[in-house]
């Protein structure tokens, strides 16, 4: 089968005897050299790449997982190592096998990508599914209603008197338009009836602040009904 | 638990919304902690993971005095901090020498646990081999070998494939680099016997080569990088069937849609089935003859009295006039 690594296999457990209980050896084992100038020796003859095996592999190939559920048997000590590789061997030859003739190739210019499947080993998740957002009470009212979404793509808004484009809100935004008039016009009325000088920038001020503190309102007590409910 | 605190500002929010549990979730974390005791084995052992690990690896310097069988909140606690839902937690002692135990958690709980102990005699590290390394962050081939990863029911060994899966398989990918395929790890266990010792799993990190076969296929060949695990299963803590279901949950929308009616056929052709619906033969143009033509001037008694039948009565059954029958 390899014969080739096979002998790099050995090669390296006789060095590995060496240096059994002895952790702090700074030289450990020099990988096959003699191995890697077998398989130039070798590379003209035909390797054979199927793997034979009495019960077939599973793979889920979006983990990039063989399992090989042929027992594994060790019986000695001595070749323990060759026999772990070897079947790591055909477990790899079959895995690489099974992505090179299953899985889509795309060639990019970053390189050869495999698309790998959906995983199929269940694997827990790390936190929970998050729940689902309850509805406010304006989604429930336009659900109701049958009142679509608006579709707001852009905070831009033509401003005609400037011919420009101005944000709806913000800096400079168009929602206080008429809070920075240099000249603004009293409204008698008004001021008749409550005794102070009128200024429609104050009161265009204070309409949009109050806009906004109702707009919390109403966010708060969304949250607070959906805590409830939960 | 911790009070969950209202951001302060847009950064701080950011952070949090990252935390949050989401649809798609991203790449576990682990956290290496180590405990009261290790040994040098142990130091080894968990550096060479790490390395393998990188970067979804956060890891503790000092030692913390944890016992994750006996009380395991400190960890439950570390997995929230950290957001990490893997640990690993190293502790030598007399009684069970250079224990590694993987502790995986849900929702910041301890969901499943598992002690491994490595063998001193057998082990080598990542750099007593003298190899190219692959580079940091590749997904790894993993092959598990033995019976006793398939058992159906739920056994300490089934947990270690589990937990060892979750552990090395890296981030979830879409799709994989060619060049990318350059390392394996292989588990293997033995068959457990009667009268013996429980079997080992041996953990073994392998570099792939392939070569040319003279064929479509390449021929793959082997070449152990370490780290070389070998290690007894000791004590383990299995997920609560509940907690484990709702971690299982997949959300929805998930699923990619299954594509009806395209089939591969054996010599790989792509093949669609089509369905076309039912033929209307009422609009089917015929040949067009002098005798099939209807009448200039169509008789007034008789179209009235068709009138009635006409639309109940489409299909040619019914005894119609010599009229109707020529249309």
């Amino acid at each position: 089968m390899s014969d080739v690594e096979m002998d790099g296999g050995v090669a390296l457990g006789d060095q590995l005897v060496d240096q059994t209980n002895a952790m702090d050896i700074q030289s450990p084992p020099t990988t096959s050299k003699t191995a890697a100038s077998m398989t130039e020796s070798t590379l003209s003859s035909r390797r054979p790449v199927n793997v034979e095996k009495p019960t077939p592999y599973t793979f889920d190939l979006g983990n990039l997982l063989a399992n090989d559920p042929n027992p594994v048997e060790l019986t000695s000590t001595s070749n323990l190592e060759e026999t772990l590789s070897a079947n790591a061997r055909d477990a790899a030859q079959a895995l690489i096998n099974q992505l090179l003739s299953t899985c889509e190739l795309k060639s990019t210019t970053e390189g050869v990508h495999l698309v790998l499947p959906q995983a199929s080993t269940p694997l827990p998740r790390e936190k929970p599914i998050p729940a689902e957002k309850a509805p406010t009470k304006w989604e429930l009212f336009a659900k109701k209603k049958g009142i679509e979404n608006k579709k707001r793509d852009t905070k831009l808004v033509y401003d005609e008197a400037t011919g420009e484009w101005v944000p709806k809100w913000g800096y400079k935004g168009k929602n206080k338009e008429g809070e920075n008039e240099w000249l603004v016009e009293v409204d008698e009325k008004k001021e008749k009836e409550t005794g102070v000088a009128h200024d429609a920038r104050s009161e265009s001020r204070a309409a949009r602040k109050e806009r906004v503190r109702r707009n919390d309102r109403k966010q708060r007590s969304n949250e607070r009904n959906a805590r409830k409910t939960t | 638990m911790l009070k969950q605190a209202k951001p302060k500002n847009a950064r701080a929010k950011r952070a949090m919304d990252k935390r949050a549990p989401q649809a798609h979730e991203n790449p576990k974390t682990t956290l290496f902690v180590a405990g009261q005791k290790t040994s040098q084995i142990l130091k080894l052992a968990t550096a060479d993971l790490r390395t393998l690990k990188k970067p979804f690896v956060e890891s503790f310097m000092k030692k913390n005095d944890i016992h994750p069988f006996e009380d395991a909140s400190s960890l439950e606690f570390f997995s929230l901090k950290n957001d990490t839902s893997l640990l690993v937690m190293s502790l030598h002692s007399k009684k069970r020498p250079n224990c590694l135990t993987l502790c995986r958690t849900f929702d910041h709980k301890i969901l499943d646990m598992l002690e491994l102990y490595i063998n001193a005699e057998s082990f080598r590290t990542l750099q007593q081999f003298k190899n190219k390394k692959p580079a940091i962050g590749l997904k790894p081939l993993i092959a598990f070998h033995g019976t006793v990863f398939e058992d159906p029911n739920q056994t300490k060994w089934t947990l270690a494939k589990s937990l060892l899966l979750d552990l090395f398989r890296g981030q979830e990918a879409g799709e994989v680099d060619v060049e990318g395929l350059q390392y394996m790890i292989s588990i293997s266990a033995e068959e457990p016997e009667e009268g013996k010792l429980q079997p080992q799993l041996h953990i073994r990190f392998y570099l792939i080569k392939t070569l040319k076969s003279g064929q479509k296929l390449p021929r793959v060949e082997v070449e152990e990088m370490g780290p070389r695990i070998d290690a007894a299963l000791g004590r383990e803590q299995f997920a609560d069937p509940d907690m484990m279901k709702a971690a299982l949950k997949k959300p929805k929308g998930e699923e990619p849609r299954t594509k009806k009616n395209i089939d591969m056929d054996i010599m790989g052709d792509k093949v669609g089935k089509i369905h076309v619906g039912k033929q209307d033969f009422k609009s089917l143009q015929t040949r067009k003859m002098k005798g099939l033509k209807r009448g200039r001037t169509p008789d007034q008694d008789t179209s009235m009295a068709d009138a009635n039948t006409d639309e109940n009565t489409t299909d040619g059954g019914s005894p119609t006039t010599p009229k109707r029958t020529k249309v």
